[in-house]
């Protein structure tokens, strides 16, 4: 939901989504051809502090949504560091640090970095919808852009069934004990299965309604400055590239 | 489906229904609908309403009976389907099982592109029916955003878009407040005086009496009867089966019986504002008296 609201509302909703397409792509790359982490870090900076102050995602919001990956990214460069020495005699066991290791480290984590904040760009000023009109222009499988279209969609649906359905098991005492909840949790489960096939059907026959009868096709929205957009992006990747492989 | 000018736009004849799990969807319904006329559909939970518009729109296809369109029997072929659901919009009673695009805009022009139309008849279009149900500041919004009454304009924007020559809408009033409602009734006015054939199931028995030109009353999927609401509503099986008769109808006779004729012309008042004007007028005649 934080990404879904920062993509609504921030500065850059106008611009071409294939220019902050470009502009993603050429930070993954940039962060991939970094020669060293301090660049990759540098690359990571460079594109959180125009997404934060470019787009004006608040800051808070930005480090939440990055919360849970970095998290997950200190656990693998923890892991990386680390290794395991087994002494002579059984049950001998110590953590070990390789000093070879800490540049591994440094080169992985600063490469994900770079390629988390390019990730975070992209999804963090263009809606999801967007993203999936620039794939279909891309030429992506009609199914897949379908799936993502019915997914995306269904997603809101189904957590508004399961907040009421939740809403509606407490207000009779349903996760009252531990017991009681375990019991609710497994109501719940099994209601939102058969809701989940009674919404399928309802949208397919809605979409037969509409006189569907092959892919979802919506109306593309008009970027009027998609032109320098494009410069822009072009120009600013480039550069980010030239930068990593310098630094 | 070869269609004529003919003065019922849909037909219904003997259309027999059931559905896979054995329940009862309809049972020999007969039912005409005039062309621009405004029809609403009665009956209990379970009538048959929502089913006699599946049939209407080609969702569903009778085990017997035949559906026409424009005096033209429908065959089912993929071509008559596409020109039965181009002119015949269904407007679903829930709007989060017909809005499954991401924004506004794009679900209203879902319909027209599967039209095949080009895409700048395709944005004037849109324009049009976002700006009839007053969407247009809206239009950009993600769908999962918007309040009940806006998702149910949503998705009236999005049939009217492939402007269809009927209209249904089914319990289109269901989850709306009083002032939406009112909006709701102004948009389907509008939409009627251009000449669209507008067709609504309903359980407001006052609302059918004051709005509908033609009322259809179903039963356990049986047509129980049809005609001017002035005169079914007041039919004691159809105040059996719906359980009430309109308020207004119900006062309008209470009064006839302590010596107070509230007709205007020998026409009965059908709204509660015609009702006090009626009264109004006989005062000020017995004033003059």
């Amino acid at each position: 939901m934080l990404i879904e609201e920062s993509a609504y509302t921030n500065r850059w909703r106008r611009v071409s989504p294939a220019a902050k397409g470009i502009t993603s792509l050429c930070g993954m790359v940039a962060a991939y051809a970094a020669v060293t982490p301090v660049g990759a870090c540098g690359v990571a900076a460079i594109l959180c502090a125009v997404t934060v102050l470019g787009a004006g995602i608040p800051t808070l919001r930005y480090l939440r949504v990055a919360a849970p990956a970095l998290l997950f990214l200190s656990v693998s460069a923890f892991s990386l560091a680390v290794s395991l020495k087994i002494g002579n005699t059984f049950g001998d066991l110590s953590l070990h640090f390789p000093r070879t290791g800490y540049y591994r480290v440094a080169e992985v984590s600063g490469r994900s970095l770079g390629a988390l904040a390019a990730l975070l760009f992209l999804a963090m000023t263009t809606p999801l919808p967007d993203i999936i009109t620039l794939l279909r222009r891309l030429k992506a499988p009609e199914v897949l852009l379908d799936i993502m279209i019915l997914c995306y969609r269904t997603l809101f649906v189904f957590s508004e069934a399961v907040r009421d359905t939740i809403t509606a098991q407490s207000a009779r005492l349903g996760y009252a004990t531990i017991r009681l909840s375990i019991r609710s949790l497994g109501g719940l489960v099994a209601n939102i299965a058969a809701q989940v096939w009674q919404r399928s059907q309802a949208l397919h026959l809605a979409s037969m309604a509409r006189n569907n009868d092959g892919p979802f096709r919506f109306l593309e929205h008009d970027y009027p400055n998609t032109a320098r957009d494009m410069g822009v992006a072009v120009s600013g990747g480039s550069a980010l590239i030239l930068l990593a492989l310098v630094i | 489906m070869a269609l004529q000018a003919a003065n019922h736009i849909l037909e219904l004849k003997d259309v027999n229904f059931r559905y896979p799990d054995g329940t009862l969807g309809l049972d020999r319904c007969s039912l005409q609908i005039r062309r621009g006329s405004r029809t609403t559909v009665l009956g209990a939970n379970g009538a048959g309403k929502t089913t006699l518009f599946l049939q209407m729109n080609g969702i569903l296809r009778p085990h017997s009976g035949t559906v026409s369109y424009g005096g033209a029997t429908l065959d089912y072929s993929r071509q008559d389907l596409h020109n039965l659901r181009s002119r015949v919009g269904l407007v679903f009673q829930n709007p989060d099982n017909q809005l499954f695009s991401a924004t506004v805009r794009e679900d209203v022009s879902f319909g027209p592109l599967n039209l095949g139309l080009d895409v700048e008849t395709i944005r004037i279009r849109v324009e049009e029916a976002l700006l009839s149900v007053g969407m247009v500041e809206c239009a950009d919004k993600p769908v999962h955003n918007l309040s009940y009454g806006q998702k149910k304009r949503a998705c009236i924007a999005g049939v009217l878009a492939m402007r269809p020559e009927v209209l249904i809408l089914d319990e289109p009033m269901a989850g709306l407040d009083i002032a939406m409602q009112s909006d709701l009734i102004q948009i389907l006015n509008r939409l009627h005086t251009d000449g669209m054939t507008i067709i609504i199931a309903t359980h407001d028995i006052d609302f059918t009496y004051g709005w509908a030109d033609e009322v259809a009353v179903l039963q356990s999927g049986t047509l129980l009867a049809h005609g001017a609401p002035t005169k079914i509503l007041l039919l004691e099986e159809v105040r059996k089966e719906l359980g009430a008769a309109p308020l207004v109808a119900e006062i309008s006779r209470a009064l006839a019986l302590t010596g107070i004729g509230v007709y205007d012309n020998d026409c009965m008042p059908r709204t509660g504002a015609g009702l006090v004007q009626a009264l109004l007028s006989q005062s000020r005649q017995e004033n003059d008296r």
